[in-house]
C-alpha cells in the first residue's frame, strides 16, 4: 500500500513513508504544502533549539564568567525585523495553502458530470445510496470520474475521513454537506468517523472501492438491486402518501403548489424577489419549513411536513428523476 | 467572618509569616488573604492534576493494543472526557493565574491583598463547588461527551442527569475564573504605588492582565452557552438540537468563541512567567519590554476572532473558512516576537541553570513545537486531513500541557521559596525537569505521526497500524507521570528538610523579593517605593543563606 519513495522534497515524513497513499487528484497538491510548512517550521524549530543551546553553553555562569556583559535591553530595528520576517512568511504560506484549499472544494467542478452518491451516517454505520439505485454499506466510484457526495446524518454529527484522499467532511443532521473529490487509483481505502460520536465511534469503519473504469463501476451497480429498494421509488411513495401529490403535480401544470417536473437545479424566483437554486437544502427547508422561501406566483399555504432524513433523500433523488436532460 | 482572626493578640508581631497567622481550619478556609487563598488553589488544582493525570494513564494504558480490552469503549469515552474537561478547566485554565497570580499579584504590585478580596474568595469556592460537581457526575454514571461538548450528542435525552451536572459544573467555574480575572485587572489599575507606571509592571502581570481581558469578555459567552444547552435539554427550546428545529453547528461557534481565547487564558500567563525567569537566571533585563507587554495584549485582542478555525470541516462556508485561517496565521506573530526577545534576553547573559531555568528551556522547545505545528491546522489544504487526527491531540498537548505545565513548574520552583519559606532541592529539581521533558516528548512526539498516518482522536480501539506509536506514547506518559512524581516529592519533601529561604533567593528585582519568605500576612509595611523590574544592578549575593542584597554593592566597588 505504501508508494516508492518519492524523495526528499515531499518531506521527511513523506519520504520515510509515513504519509498514507495518495489516492486522489489533490493529494500531492496536500502534500507540497505539508512539505513547504514541514520545511519551514523544522528551521524555526532549529533556529530556537540551536540558538537556546548555544547560549546556554556559551553564556553559562561559573566562577570566571559571574557577570553578564553589556548589551542593548532593546532594538527596535531588530525587534521590528523579527516581527515581520514571521509575518511575511505566513502570508506565504496561507497564500500557497488556500490556493490548494479552493482546488481540494472544486475538484469535481468542471469535469464531467459527477458520480452523485447520498451519503447516510448514522451510529455506527455508513450507507451509501449510489445513482441506478444500489444502496451499499461502502462507497463505490470509479478512478478518474470526479464524486461528488451529498452526506446526511440521522443522529449525531459523524465525519467522513478517508486518509488516502487527504479529504475530511463532517456529516450534520439538519442539513446536507457535500464532499467533492477525483479518485486517482483504483484500489479499496479505509473510511473512518472523524466526529466523536459515541460508543462505537471508533469502530464506525467502512471502505471506499474505487473501480478501474465505469465498465466495472456498472457491473457491480446492477448486481442484485431490487428496484423497489431504489430512493427514487421511495421518493415516489412519499410523494404519493405523504399528501405532496394534491398539491403538485409531476407533469408540469402548475396547481396550489410549483410542479415538479424539471424543478430540480433550476433557479426559482421568490415572492420576496431573491431567487434561490433548488437543491437539496432548498428541498428539505421547503419540507420542513415551507414558509421561509415562498415561489412567486405561489400562496404560503403549505404546512411543514415531518419527514424523515432518509425520506427527504427520497424526495430529492425522486426530484432529480423528474428532470429531462437538457 | 475574619473578626477573629484580625483581633488577632499578636498585632506587634511585624514578622510573624501569613502562615502563622491565623491558626486552625477556618483561619484557611474563610481567610481573606490572597496568599492563603493562592497556597488552597494550588492544593485543590494540583489535586485535580493528578486526578486527571490518573485518568490519562488509563486511556494510555487502554491503547497498549489496538482492540484495547482494559476498559470497555463506554468506559473510555467517559474517561477521555473527564480527562479533559478536569485537566481544562480544573488545571489548566485556573493553574497559573490563580493558584501563582493569586499568591504573586498584590506582591509584585506592591499591595495588601488583591482589590476585592472577599470576591477572591467567593472565586476560590467556587472553582470547589464546580470540581465537587464534575466529580460528582462520576456518581451518577459519568458523561461521555467530550469536553467540547457537542450537541446533538452532548444534549440526546439518553445523556440522564450527568450532562446537566456537568454543565453546572462549567458554568460554577467559568464564574470563578471571570471573578478572578476581574479581581487581577481591578488590583493592576488601582492598587499599584502612585509611582509605579504602566511600563513599570513585571511582565508577569502584562501577561495576566492580557489574560483578565479575555477571561472577563469570553467566559461570560461560555455561560451563556452552557445554559442554553442546559435548558435545550430540559424544555427543547430549538436552539443546538436539529429535532427541535435548532443549529448544532451554532453551538461550535459559540463554544469556541469561549474556548478558543481559552487557550490564551492558559498559555498567557505561562508566557509571563517565562519572561519572569529568563530575565531573573540570565541575570540581565529582559530584551524588548515593550514588545513583550504589547504582544501579550496583541494576543489577547487578535485570539477573539480566530475561533473558526475549529470548525474547517464543519460545513461552514468556504470564505469563512479562508478568513478564518488568515486570521489564524496573525496570531502567530507576536508568539514568535516574544521567543525571539527571550533568546535574546539569554544573549551574553549570565545564565543560572537552577531548577526554574531548566524548566524554561524546555518550554522553549515544547512551546517551539506546539506552535509551529499550528501552522499545520491553521493552514486549510494541511488542516483537512489532519482535522480530528492524533495530529491535533499532540499539538494542543504541546501547547496546553508541555508548555503550560513546563512554565507552570519553572514558576513553582521559582516562587516556591517565597510561598512556603523552604529552599526546594536543586538535584531532585534538575531531575524532575529532565524527566518531564523526556517523557512529554516521548508521549506527544508519536503522535503526530499517528495523525499524519490517519488515526482520528477520540479512538477507543485503532487500526493495528497505529500500534507502534500508541505504545510508544504510552511508554513516554509513564517517564511524565515519573517525573511530575518526582517534583511533587521534591518539592514536598522540601517543606520539612528544605533550607529556610531568605527572603531574595535569586537575586530577582520585582516586589514580592523585597519583603521576607514566607511574606507576613500585610505584605509589606509601608508602601513600597519600586525599581524597575528587571534592573538587577545593585543587587549582591551575600551567601546561600542570606541571599541577595540591594545596596551594598556601592561599598564593594
Amino acid at each position: 500500500m505504501r508508494p516508492p519513495l518519492d524523495g526528499l522534497a515531499h518531506g521527511l515524513l513523506a519520504a520515510a513513508g509515513f504519509m498514507p497513499e495518495r489516492a486522489s487528484s489533490v493529494a500531492e497538491d496536500v502534500d507540497h504544502v505539508f512539505a513547504f510548512i514541514f520545511w519551514l517550521s523544522a528551521f524555526f524549530l532549529a533556529l530556537i533549539v540551536v540558538l537556546t543551546v548555544l547560549f546556554v553553553v556559551r553564556y553559562r555562569k561559573r566562577a570566571s564568567r559571574p557577570e553578564p556583559e553589556p548589551s542593548p535591553s532593546h532594538d527596535t530595528r531588530l525587534e521590528l525585523l523579527w516581527s515581520a520576517i514571521p509575518l511575511a512568511l505566513v502570508f506565504v504560506v496561507f497564500a500557497v495553502s488556500t490556493r490548494t484549499y479552493f482546488r481540494m472544494t472544486d475538484a469535481a467542478a468542471g469535469a464531467a458530470a459527477p458520480l452523485r452518491v447520498q451519503v447516510t451516517a448514522r451510529k455506527w454505520s455508513w450507507w451509501f445510496d449510489h445513482p441506478g439505485g444500489k444502496g451499499a454499506p461502502e462507497l463505490h466510484v470509479v478512478a478518474r470520474r470526479p464524486a461528488e457526495l451529498v452526506m446526511a446524518s440521522t443522529d449525531v454529527i459523524h465525519s467522513l475521513y478517508v486518509p488516502e484522499f487527504r479529504l475530511k467532511q463532517d456529516v450534520v443532521p439538519g442539513r446536507f454537506t457535500r464532499m467533492s473529490f477525483t479518485p486517482t487509483v483504483a484500489g479499496t481505502f479505509a473510511i473512518t468517523c472523524a466526529e466523536y460520536c459515541g460508543t462505537d465511534h471508533s469502530r464506525m469503519t467502512t471502505q471506499v472501492v474505487v473501480h478501474p473504469d465505469q465498465a466495472s463501476f456498472d457491473r457491480w451497480a446492477r448486481e442484485g438491486v431490487a428496484p423497489a429498494a431504489t430512493l427514487v421509488d421511495m421518493g415516489r411513495r412519499v410523494y404519493a402518501a405523504r399528501g405532496c401529490i394534491g398539491c403538485h403535480s409531476i407533469d408540469g401544470t402548475p396547481r396550489v403548489g410549483p410542479s415538479f417536473k424539471n424543478l430540480w437545479g433550476r433557479d426559482e424566483k421568490l415572492s420576496d424577489g431573491t431567487s434561490v437554486r433548488v437543491d437539496e437544502d432548498y428541498v428539505r427547508e421547503s419540507i420542513l419549513k415551507p414558509g421561509a422561501k415562498v415561489v412567486s406566483g405561489f400562496a404560503n399555504v403549505m404546512p411543514p411536513v415531518p419527514l424523515d432524513e432518509r425520506e427527504i433523500q427520497g424526495v430529492v433523488a425522486h426530484l432529480q428523476s423528474l428532470r429531462e436532460a437538457p | 467572618m475574619t473578626l477573629a482572626a484580625r483581633v488577632e493578640p499578636h498585632a506587634e508581631a511585624a514578622a510573624e509569616s501569613y502562615l502563622e497567622h491565623g491558626r486552625g481550619p477556618r483561619s484557611w478556609l474563610l481567610t481573606l488573604d490572597h496568599k492563603r487563598i493562592g497556597v488552597m488553589y494550588l492544593v485543590a488544582i494540583v489535586a485535580c492534576l493528578l486526578l486527571g493525570g490518573v485518568f490519562a494513564m488509563v486511556l494510555r494504558m487502554n491503547l497498549w493494543r489496538p482492540a484495547g480490552g482494559l476498559v470497555s469503549n463506554d468506559t473510555y469515552n467517559k474517561l477521555f472526557t473527564l480527562h479533559g474537561a478536569v485537566m481544562i478547566f480544573l488545571f489548566v485554565i485556573p493553574g497559573i493565574p490563580a493558584a501563582l497570580g493569586n499568591f504573586v499579584v498584590p506582591l509584585q504590585v506592591g499591595a495588601k491583598d488583591l482589590a476585592f478580596p472577599r470576591v477572591n474568595l467567593l472565586s476560590f469556592w467556587l472553582f470547589v463547588s464546580g470540581a465537587a460537581l464534575f466529580i460528582a457526575t462520576l456518581v451518577v454514571g459519568g458523561v461521555d461527551t467530550g469536553w467540547t461538548l457537542y450537541p446533538p450528542y452532548s444534549l440526546e435525552s439518553a445523556r440522564g442527569l450527568g450532562i446537566l451536572i456537568a454543565l453546572a459544573a462549567v458554568f460554577l467555574t467559568g464564574f470563578s475564573s471571570i471573578l478572578t480575572g476581574l479581581n487581577f485587572m481591578a488590583t493592576i489599575h488601582k492598587m499599584r504605588p502612585r509611582w509605579m507606571g504602566w511600563f513599570d509592571l513585571p511582565l508577569f502581570l502584562w501577561a495576566l492582565y492580557a489574560t483578565a481581558i479575555i477571561q472577563i469578555v469570553a467566559t461570560p459567552v461560555l455561560g451563556i452557552t452552557v445554559a442554553m444547552g442546559f435548558l435545550e435539554r430540559l424544555f427543547h427550546l430549538g436552539l443546538f438540537m436539529p429535532e427541535y428545529g435548532g443549529d448544532p453547528v451554532l453551538f461550535q461557534h459559540f463554544f469556541w468563541f469561549y474556548s478558543h481565547p481559552a487557550v490564551y487564558i492558559m498559555i498567557l500567563p505561562a508566557m509571563g512567567i517565562v519572561s519572569e525567569v529568563v530575565s531573573v537566571f540570565s541575570r540581565k533585563p529582559i530584551f524588548g519590554y515593550r514588545f513583550i507587554a504589547m504582544s501579550s495584549i496583541a494576543i489577547a485582542v487578535i485570539g477573539f476572532f480566530v475561533w473558526g478555525h475549529h470548525m474547517f470541516v464543519s460545513g461552514q462556508s468556504r470564505w469563512a473558512n479562508v478568513i478564518f485561517s488568515f486570521l489564524t496565521f496573525l496570531v502567530a506573530i507576536p508568539s514568535a516576537i516574544k521567543t525571539f526577545n527571550w533568546l535574546a534576553t539569554m544573549y551574553k547573559g549570565a545564565i543560572d541553570l537552577k531548577t526554574p531555568m531548566i524548566y524554561v528551556l524546555a518550554f522553549f522547545a515544547i512551546f517551539g513545537v506546539g506552535g509551529l505545528t499550528g501552522l499545520f491546522l491553521g493552514s486549510l489544504a494541511t488542516d483537512i486531513p489532519l482535522h480530528d487526527t492524533y495530529f491535533v491531540v499532540a499539538h494542543f498537548h504541546f501547547v496546553m500541557v508541555g508548555a503550560v505545565l513546563t512554565a507552570f513548574l519553572a514558576g513553582l520552583h521559582y516562587w516556591w521559596p517565597k510561598m512556603t519559606g523552604r529552599m526546594y532541592g536543586e538535584g531532585l529539581g534538575r531531575l524532575s525537569a529532565l524527566l518531564v521533558f523526556v517523557g512529554f516528548n516521548l508521549t506527544f512526539i508519536p503522535q503526530f505521526f499517528a495523525g499524519v498516518a490517519g488515526m482520528p482522536r477520540r479512538y477507543a480501539t485503532y487500526a493495528p497500524a497505529f500500534q507502534t506509536w500508541n505504545r510508544l506514547s504510552t511508554v513516554g506518559a509513564f517517564v511524565l507521570a515519573l517525573g511530575l512524581g518526582v517534583a511533587l516529592w521534591g518539592l514536598l519533601a522540601s517543606l520539612f528538610h528544605g533550607r529556610r529561604a531568605p527572603a531574595n533567593p535569586w537575586g530577582a528585582a520585582s516586589l514580592e523579593w523585597t519583603v521576607p519568605s514566607p511574606p507576613p500576612h500585610d505584605n509589606f509595611e509601608t508602601t513600597p517605593r519600586p525599581g524597575k523590574p528587571y534592573d538587577f544592578s545593585g543587587l549582591r549575593l551575600v551567601s546561600e543563606e542570606a541571599g541577595w542584597v540591594r545596596g551594598a554593592a556601592e561599598v564593594a566597588r
